[in-house]
């Protein structure tokens, strides 16, 4: 597995590990829904996204470190394709999202509950960002 | 359209050259080792310019390295 592969399934993880129990754990809580500022979610979102900047600076550190400078080259035509393709998918993930929440959920919904699902969007986009790229180099490697 | 699949003869010319490793091509053209695989397990197409690079490696015409096999489609009834 290449370096870059395994940066992108620790992106991929931690993205996974952090903001799936903060999705599940808003869309239960009542005061998700309640009104702005309500200042709760704004600090359990800080703290996930604390936890995954330690995941991913532990993991960075880690693969590193384990990892010899020519295991480490820099992108070639392959990658930047891989990275083209994948940003292609986020941003009609991304577009979507936004199109939805910023246009149909004003009349439906209020405070965190947009708030909320702009972020879900937003990470919904980056994870298709790392499948893509996982996919990519799994489809290409023996 | 045309149907057809790219396929290469990189192992073979890598054997020729003095068994020369994946990672050394890939050094010698600007690839990695896993891009050389991907290429010579025809799991990716290589731009043009690194295709044309490769066949410099080895000192051979682009077509001794890459071929074209194209897929005759049954014809249409008229």
């Amino acid at each position: 597995m290449s370096y870059r592969e395994k940066i992108a399934w620790l992106s991929l993880i931690a993205m996974v590990a952090t903001y799936g129990p903060y999705f599940k754990l808003v869309g239960r809580g009542p005061g998700s829904w309640e009104p702005l500022p309500h200042l709760h979610p704004l600090g359990l979102f800080a703290l996930v996204s604390i936890v995954r900047m330690l995941i991913l600076g532990i993991g960075y550190l880690y693969l590193r470190l384990g990892s010899p400078q020519e295991e480490r080259p820099p992108l070639d035509e392959r990658d930047r394709a891989i990275e083209h393709r994948s940003i292609h998918a986020a941003y009609y993930v991304l577009m979507t999202g936004m199109i939805l929440v910023g246009c149909f959920m004003p009349f439906s919904s209020t405070g965190w509950a947009i708030v909320n699902a702009a972020i879900f969007w937003i990470v919904a986009a980056e994870a298709v960002h790392y499948t893509v790229v996982v996919a990519s180099y799994r489809v290409q490697a023996f | 359209m045309m149907q057809g699949s790219i396929s290469n003869r990189i192992r073979t010319l890598r054997f020729m050259n003095g068994e020369m490793s994946q990672a050394e091509l890939g050094q010698r053209i600007g690839l990695t080792r896993q891009t050389i695989a991907a290429i010579e397990a025809g799991k990716y197409s290589p731009s043009l310019e690194a295709a044309f690079r490769i066949a410099q490696v080895f000192n051979v015409p682009l077509g001794e390295v890459f071929q074209w096999d194209a897929k005759t489609s049954p014809s249409k009834a008229p």
